[in-house]
């Protein structure tokens, strides 16, 4: 069937089968490798993409039924070379170890910094509950979600709004 | 692929959801998909078969939103769990459903479970069941015909959580002058396996208990009310004891189904802990 999806702003017409999930239209259609694939099983948060500003699994969201939907996937957070100030955070406060959940991290703390973007602490875990990171480096993570919180605010906008 | 091959159907309307409910074989209804579409990938790594045609009601006009209608509380089976999480809730025993959704999985799962699907998806962990019949809710479903029925959710669960209608919304009365507790035991606090939800509401005059209800998911049954302790309760007074007293006073095969004896220990605290809330909100004028 063909599904239309706006993915990063930009509209695919896409001849989809019934079963594929978002994830592996992502990966396997769109070259769009920045969404990772992981436990495939909603548990570690590595496929977290936003869908109407919300962070959702993209390996249980079939792509078919998903139609007419605004997707943002970690591709589309910079403006040309400019990061997304939680790209940046994460960068600036050294928050990547192995950096396999980093886009799925960030997915989420954008989605929160959208709703919030002063959160609490317990704001911030609630947020990211469904990420984990293997290397358990969690505390820079937080830190770089209070500093991109703080430089959004400062700015009055969030990049990928604008 | 992660799931084997399927036919997605997408209809429009409730009606038009009911008929195809009532009409497609090997099927299955998908709701949020955090249950269903993940036991689909596991059933095909095991080679095993799952169902060709899916009846999605994302879709379908009116089956997501909450509203207050009089006394009267509408949650439409598509909303999802932080949909209702962030909805205003009155003040009382109704904000109880805020704590219940806030301990549900992790954030892009409540962000994509639905209310429905957690009721209806035929699984004995989930959450909302114990609550929904502490509350005294009605659930509401529309068969193929555009005949609504209402049942009481004790009784959809005695029938193993299954109808031949779709589910559409629950109700609940706002105006109660009830107070609730809730609490809910994961296997750890890292790993969302819940090991039981207890949700107990009354109804505190003076310190007398009447109209209390308790609702109780053991993780192998589906949600169910405890009668004994109901009886109990209804016929007791706040005090220092109560939560204590009432251990003594259970239906017995609720609680020691296949049960180990961690679960027992954290059934029978949480229990006596969530009694115990009830009485101190009393005595302390609590709303």
């Amino acid at each position: 069937m063909n599904v239309n999806l706006t993915i990063n702003k930009k509209q695919h017409t896409l001849n989809l089968k019934g079963n594929e999930t978002l994830l592996e239209v992502l990966r396997d259609h769109l070259s769009l490798t920045g969404t990772k694939t992981a436990c495939q099983e909603t548990e570690c948060g590595t496929c977290t993409v936003m869908i109407k500003g919300k962070a959702v699994l993209s390996c249980i969201t079939l792509a078919a039924n998903i139609q007419g939907e605004e997707i943002t996937t970690i591709e589309g957070l910079a403006q040309g070379d400019v990061l997304h100030p939680v790209q940046q955070a994460f960068i600036d406060y050294g928050s990547v170890q192995c950096g396999f959940c980093i886009p799925g991290m960030i997915m989420s703390s954008v989605a929160l910094l959208e709703k919030n973007p002063k959160p609490t602490q317990e704001e911030i875990e609630y947020a990211l509950d469904g990420n984990i990171c293997r290397c358990a480096g969690y505390p820079k993570i937080f830190e770089a979600i209070h500093e991109a919180g703080k430089n959004i605010v400062s700015k009055g906008s969030i990049a990928s709004k604008s | 692929m992660l799931l084997n091959p399927l036919t997605l159907h997408l209809p429009k309307t409730p009606l038009e959801a009911a008929r195809l409910y009532k009409e497609l074989e090997d099927s299955k209804v998908l709701a949020g998909g955090t249950f269903l579409l993940n036991s689909m990938k596991l059933l095909k790594t095991k080679g095993t078969k799952t169902a060709r045609n899916i009846l999605s009601l994302a879709h379908v006009d009116g089956l997501k939103g909450v509203s207050f209608q009089g006394d009267t509380l509408t949650i439409k089976a598509m909303t999802r769990i932080n949909e209702l999480f962030e909805s205003p809730l009155p003040d009382g025993h109704l904000k109880i459903l805020h704590a219940v959704c806030r301990n549900i999985s992790t954030n892009p799962i409540r962000n994509m479970a639905t209310v429905g699907g957690n009721l209806t998806c035929r699984y004995t962990w989930t959450e909302m069941g114990a609550v929904m019949i502490a509350l005294d809710a009605k659930m509401h479903f529309l068969g193929p015909d555009g005949k609504e029925e209402i049942m009481a959710p004790e009784d959809f669960f005695k029938n193993a959580a299954r109808s031949e209608k779709l589910f559409t919304h629950v109700t609940i009365k706002t105006g109660q002058a009830a107070r609730t507790a809730y609490r809910r035991v994961k296997k750890t606090i890292h790993v969302d396996i819940p090991l039981l939800a207890i949700c107990v509401k009354t109804e505190i005059k003076g310190k007398k208990w009447y109209n209390t209800r308790v609702g109780i998911n053991n993780g192998v049954a589906f949600a169910q009310r405890d009668p004994i302790l109901e009886e109990f309760l209804n016929n007791s007074s706040s005090s220092a004891n109560l939560g204590e007293e009432a251990l003594e006073h259970l239906t017995k095969t609720i609680y020691d189904t296949r049960s180990t004896d961690y679960k027992q220990h954290m059934f029978r605290i949480s229990l006596k802990s969530a009694i115990e809330e009830l009485c101190h909100s009393r005595e302390s004028g609590n709303p």
